[in-house]
């Protein structure tokens, strides 16, 4: 029972890292880029959001309605601005860039918004809980992994079905070659961070909803997106969401063992699946 | 008509020179120079090895990492737990220390090679996180209360003097030195060609994956002799200290602005880093943000750094490396 508790618990947290792993999925496959701010922006979103419920008055929901378009033009910026600049064969300049965008960002956000942890009121949904069989289940939490679910599916009918999906794969598959047929890339990288992003909106009200946010978290939300892009296989999608959802089982279980091994105990699986089945879970051999 | 192959230039014999007399300056230190300035010296060192270590990587390697701390956080634990735990004297622990970040390098490498490019640095940066929560989690070395050297007190503060002056002096000649000894080498051919192209310098015939392995564990070696004698001087150690981000942070910044690919601009950004430091370290997180702007730019605009810009003006390395062919006998 406990144990099943454990997996429950953890599949719930895997919905809020699959919101962090879309984006970083999505920007690496089309772009071979990793964004070192991918963390530091559903921080930045989260205090936003914060800093709209406290000042406006705004409901959870208004706030996630007001991030992600948010979250989206900064994406938008973002690429514009700088890592179409850095996109390339050499994956040093976009890391170097930014990881130093990263730390100016992370002390910025201590500047404005000091070292103290916040979070966002939801008005009584944290508490609410269901009883499915033996156990209670967060309705939060409940939300969190539906939204995850639709995200995941809506992204990837974008990617399969759209005119917009079709020059995003052509040109992660050639840039050169799609250029020739009629893709702006560096439009279709802007639209594919703005997404990116966008759903950071969702982590971000999530995130601050379930638990606390101070402007040093950023790097540990990166580093779980990447364990379950990596967990799952490089540039696919539900690849992300399920190492999304390996990943939370494994912290979640860890936390079971000893509060301290939580974390380590996700790491530990990361290393373990590079070991074993480096192309990750869902990939085939190439 | 004869021709032959010249590497040392004027500015190098200079150069060589003056590193020479820094060096004996540095050794000889305990007995003109201040507490403050020796234990400022040793900082010094030990930023330069650092970034140096990082330069091999990123600018030779083609190996971008962000999890240096790693090895700075494990070499430093072994020499505490040596000569703390086990009654080792310090120093020769500094020596021992090295075999783990040495040991440690191997299976991190094998695992994490399997990653591409930006995500090799991601994965360096993990192994970096999963260590500092192994070591707070870990009642050897006394878990997140830390360990301090209480060992050192059956030395003088001379004595203690005299052997960090010796392990910063020998700290800078294995990591700079070194690494221009490697790249005066053949092998440093392969690795300027391997910096240039990595596919056309395996067609030449070089070995990269090879290179790339041993690359990473003799930076992992560098950069542990960096943190050992850094927390040595110390004599406290934790875990946020020890596995920080502000090691890869450091390493970045002093390569990038002083220029990747060139051990001049190492030692310029080192200075300059050192010095910012020590003005504007008061003002905190404004001053990480123009140091993380300034990092942002130089990959944006300025990608050869400042010793890139000196290069265009004066052709007058201090480490020459470059082959020249001279016409004609001496």
């Amino acid at each position: 029972m406990h144990w099943i508790e454990g997996i429950v618990q953890g599949i719930l947290l895997g919905g809020l890292y699959a919101q962090y792993a879309l984006g970083m999925a999505l920007m690496f496959g089309v772009m071979k880029i990793v964004n070192v701010t991918h963390g530091d922006l559903v921080i930045l979103l989260a205090l936003i959001g914060i800093s709209f419920a406290d000042f406006a008055g705004l409901g959870p929901w208004s706030v996630l309605a007001t991030l992600v378009p948010i979250g989206a033009a900064i994406g938008w910026l973002l690429q514009r601005a700088m890592l179409n600049r850095v996109v390339g064969n050499d994956p040093l300049p976009s890391l170097i860039a930014t990881f130093g965008l990263s730390i100016a960002l992370q002390n910025a956000m201590l500047v404005v918004w000091s070292a103290d942890t916040r979070s966002l009121s939801g008005g009584g949904i944290q508490q609410a809980s269901i009883e499915i069989g033996p156990l209670f289940v967060g309705v939060l939490p409940l939300i969190v992994l539906i939204c995850a679910t639709l995200l995941t599916g809506g992204l990837d009918a974008v990617l399969r079905f759209t005119r917009y999906g079709r020059s995003l794969r052509a040109a992660s598959a050639d840039v050169e070659a799609a250029a020739m047929v009629g893709v702006n890339p560096k439009s279709v990288y802007a639209t594919a961070t703005a997404i990116a992003v966008g759903i950071l909106g969702f982590a971000a009200t999530f995130q601050a909803m379930r638990s606390t946010v101070a402007p040093a978290d950023g790097p540990f939300q990166l580093i779980y997106a990447f364990e379950a892009v990596i967990i799952g296989g490089l540039g696919s999608i539900w690849g992300a969401f399920t190492g999304a959802m390996i990943l939370g089982v494994s912290q979640a279980i860890g936390f079971r063992i000893n509060p301290g091994f939580g974390i380590l105990a996700g790491h530990i699986v990361f290393l373990a699946v590079l070991a074993i089945r480096p192309q990750g879970i869902f990939q085939r051999k190439s | 008509m004869s021709y032959r192959v010249e590497r040392m230039t004027t500015s190098g014999r200079i150069a060589l020179l003056i590193g020479a007399v820094a060096l004996g300056a540095i050794i000889s230190m305990p007995w003109w120079a201040s507490q403050g300035l020796i234990r400022d010296v040793i900082t010094l060192a030990c930023y330069i090895a650092v970034a140096q270590m990082w330069n091999m990587l990123a600018g030779y390697g083609g190996l971008v990492s962000v999890g240096q701390q790693a090895f700075v956080g494990v070499a430093a634990y072994a020499m505490f737990v040596l000569a703390q735990t086990f009654g080792v004297n310090p120093f020769v622990a500094v020596g021992l220390s090295l075999i783990a970040p040495a040991l440690l390098a191997v299976p991190i490498y094998l695992l994490l090679h399997r990653l591409e490019g930006p995500y090799f640095a991601i994965g360096t940066w993990v192994v970096a996180e999963a260590l500092r929560l192994v070591a707070t989690n870990m009642p050897l070395v006394n878990g997140g209360a830390g360990m301090s050297l209480r060992v050192m007190t059956q030395f003088s503060a001379h004595e203690r003097a005299i052997a960090g002056s010796i392990l910063a002096a020998l700290l800078l000649l294995v990591t700079v030195g070194g690494s221009y000894l490697l790249l005066r080498s053949r092998y440093g051919i392969a690795l300027t060609a391997m910096r240039d192209n990595p596919v056309a310098a395996r067609s030449q015939g070089v070995d990269v994956q090879r290179l790339r392995f041993w690359i990473f564990v003799a930076a992992a070696v560098g950069t542990g002799f960096a943190g050992a004698v850094y927390f040595m001087v110390q004599l406290r150690i934790t875990p946020p200290s020890a596995f920080s981000m502000e090691w890869a942070n450091l390493a970045i910044f002093i390569v990038m602005v002083g220029g990747i690919g060139s051990i001049e601009g190492v030692l310029i950004g080192a200075v300059i880093y050192f010095f910012a430091d020590r003005w504007f370290g008061e003002y905190g997180a404004s001053y990480l943000i123009v140091l993380g702007l300034l990092t942002l730019m130089t990959a944006l605009f300025f990608r050869e750094g400042l010793w890139g810009l000196w290069r265009r003006k004066f052709d007058a390395p201090w480490f020459p490396t470059r082959r020249t062919l001279v016409q004609g006998d001496r």
